[in-house]
């Protein structure tokens, strides 16, 4: 016999001008499917206007996140029969201007990470353009900042924190801890003025450490750990 | 600019961010008990700033009143505020100011970049080190020290644990 | 920021001399009303606290750290509630903060001075 799953999807389509509604679905469910196997399966078979961004379907493209029962998660790396529940509610993230249904336009993520020029930069710009010897790290030097390398971008602690809901100007956790990844890297020649970037009422000070962020993160990334050191440095 | 109206909707709308933890875990719980307990108690130090300058004899007076006056005034105030609400209220209040002493301590810890762990290589639905044990040891140590708090402002206060 | 963290501690030490007066110094067969908040008749009653000019000066103490500490708390709080900074709020919110201290201030002095 095969198990089903209710899926309350929010649907919003901003030609109607409303607010958005929820649509129930019956999924049939496997083992091993994911959240995002559901979706798919509601527009091949039940509704085809349901509209959910997705790319790679193995949490790493950073695509899909959405607020599933009320926390946020990678639809694809989620297993429908890990929830273990009979009604599964997929709502789009919150803190981003929403599209279309399930679809959030991230550009305030974006836009606040390039404002911080989180990239590697050299005092040099010829050898930033053209490298001529190799920027060797010791293991230690690589262990400070690796694990926020591994940030796929795709929004959930941004939706998650707190403070970016109700204070839209701050630079949220992502890009705070992008700061700190660059901030820690041998490699990087910005130095203090990384911090300075972020040493203001937007910035470093507006994190209370609701954790969420970490809470929520697909990856691990742990953002919140990021800007506690990255606020210890500007404290100093 | 936002209109009146969705500028309310916007208020509303942080407010049930900031008062509902959602499923976000314990941390999320401290944020919200930070925030509702500040308030609180910034409101309940203005009101205890007034209502001490009742003892002597309220906001018309500036100079050094005669003693039997202050004392009138004291006897005054006290028959006010002398009553079980107040006496629970204060307990509540004893409550809130504990945990966020506490909690706050922790909170400046972690500010400071301690016992918030280091970067390490994450495994797959691994816990993150920020939000380890021994924040989560140092929250409850809080929680429990609030509710001492209010136990000891209630027997203060009312005298309920006596025999 | 730094002066929320200052504040706060402020608030520990002072705080902590404060409650200990009220709470920790009565018999514990009476409640707090018919002893430390009596007007004047055992060491730590009201005015023997504000008597003691050191006393008085940590409970001045306190008053200045509880109103920074709460009215930049607000302030937080305020912006954070609307979504943006504004002004007018710091404004109020400092001249709250200013009569607060003043009207403290008096309360503490004149307990201070009555004989
Ligand atoms: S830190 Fe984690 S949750 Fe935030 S964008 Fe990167 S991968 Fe997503
Ligand atoms: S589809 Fe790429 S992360 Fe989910």
């Amino acid at each position: 016999m095969t198990e089903y799953v209710k899926f309350l999807v929010y649907r919003y389509r901003p030609e109607d001008g409303k607010k958005g509604v929820y649509a129930d679905y019956d999924v049939p469910v496997k083992k091993g499917m994911t959240v995002l196997d559901g979706l798919i399966y509601i527009k091949e078979n039940l509704d085809p206007t349901l509209s959910v961004r997705f790319s790679c379907r193995m949490a790493i493209c950073g695509s899909c996140g959405m607020r599933v029962n009320g926390l946020e998660m990678l639809a694809c790396h989620t297993q429908i029969l890990g929830l273990r529940r009979k009604h599964i509610i997929v709502e789009p993230m919150r803190n981003f201007p929403l599209l279309r249904d399930l679809v959030t336009d991230m550009t305030p993520l974006f836009m606040k990470q390039k404002a911080l020029k989180t990239w590697l930069i050299r005092r040099d710009e010829l050898e930033q353009e053209n490298p001529t010897i190799q920027y060797l790290q010791s293991e230690e030097e690589l262990g400070k900042y690796l694990q926020f390398t591994y940030c796929i971008q795709c929004g959930l602690c941004y939706s998650a924190c707190p403070v970016v809901s109700t204070f839209p100007a701050f630079l949220g956790p992502q890009s705070l801890m992008k700061v700190y990844r660059y901030f820690a890297d041998s490699r990087d020649e910005v130095g203090r003025e990384r911090v300075s970037f972020v040493d203001k009422f937007e910035g470093v000070w507006r994190c209370h450490f609701a954790g969420s962020c970490s809470a929520v993160c697909p990856k691990g990334v742990d953002p919140a750990l990021a800007i506690q050191l990255l606020r210890r440095e500007a404290l100093k | 600019m936002l209109s009146q109206r969705e500028g309310r909707t916007k208020v509303l709308q942080s407010l049930r961010v900031m008062l509902v933890p959602g499923r976000y875990g314990l941390e999320r719980w401290s944020f919200v008990l930070q925030r509702i307990s500040g308030v609180a108690v910034s409101l309940y130090f203005i009101a205890h700033i007034l209502e001490t300058g009742n003892f002597v004899g309220g906001i018309t007076v500036w100079t050094v009143p005669e003693y039997s006056f202050a004392e009138a005034a004291h006897q005054k105030s006290v028959e006010l505020l002398k009553n079980p609400v107040f006496d629970v209220g204060l307990a509540v209040i004893g409550f809130l100011v504990a945990l966020h002493t506490f909690n706050g301590l922790r909170l400046i810890l972690t500010h400071f970049g301690f016992l918030v762990g280091k970067p390490g290589r994450p495994e797959p639905f691994e816990q993150p080190a920020s939000l380890n044990a021994r924040q989560r040891a140092l929250f409850w140590l809080s929680i429990s020290l609030a509710v001492f708090a209010l136990l000891y402002t209630l027997d203060a206060l009312m005298g309920v644990f006596r025999v | 920021m730094l002066m929320h963290y200052l504040s706060g501690l402020g608030i520990l030490l002072f705080g902590a001399v404060h409650i200990f007066t009220i709470f920790f110094t009565y018999p514990f067969q009476a409640t707090i009303w018919e002893t430390t908040l009596k007007f004047d008749s055992i060491p730590f009653a009201i005015l023997p606290v504000y008597r003691n000019a050191l006393l008085a000066a940590s409970l001045f103490g306190l008053l200045l750290c509880t109103t920074v500490h709460a009215m930049n708390g607000l302030r937080t709080v305020i912006a954070e509630l609307v979504g943006f900074r504004n002004k007018w709020v710091d404004r109020i919110l400092i001249a709250v903060g200013v009569f607060l201290t003043v009207y403290g201030l008096r309360t503490i002095l004149i307990a201070h001075l009555l004989v």
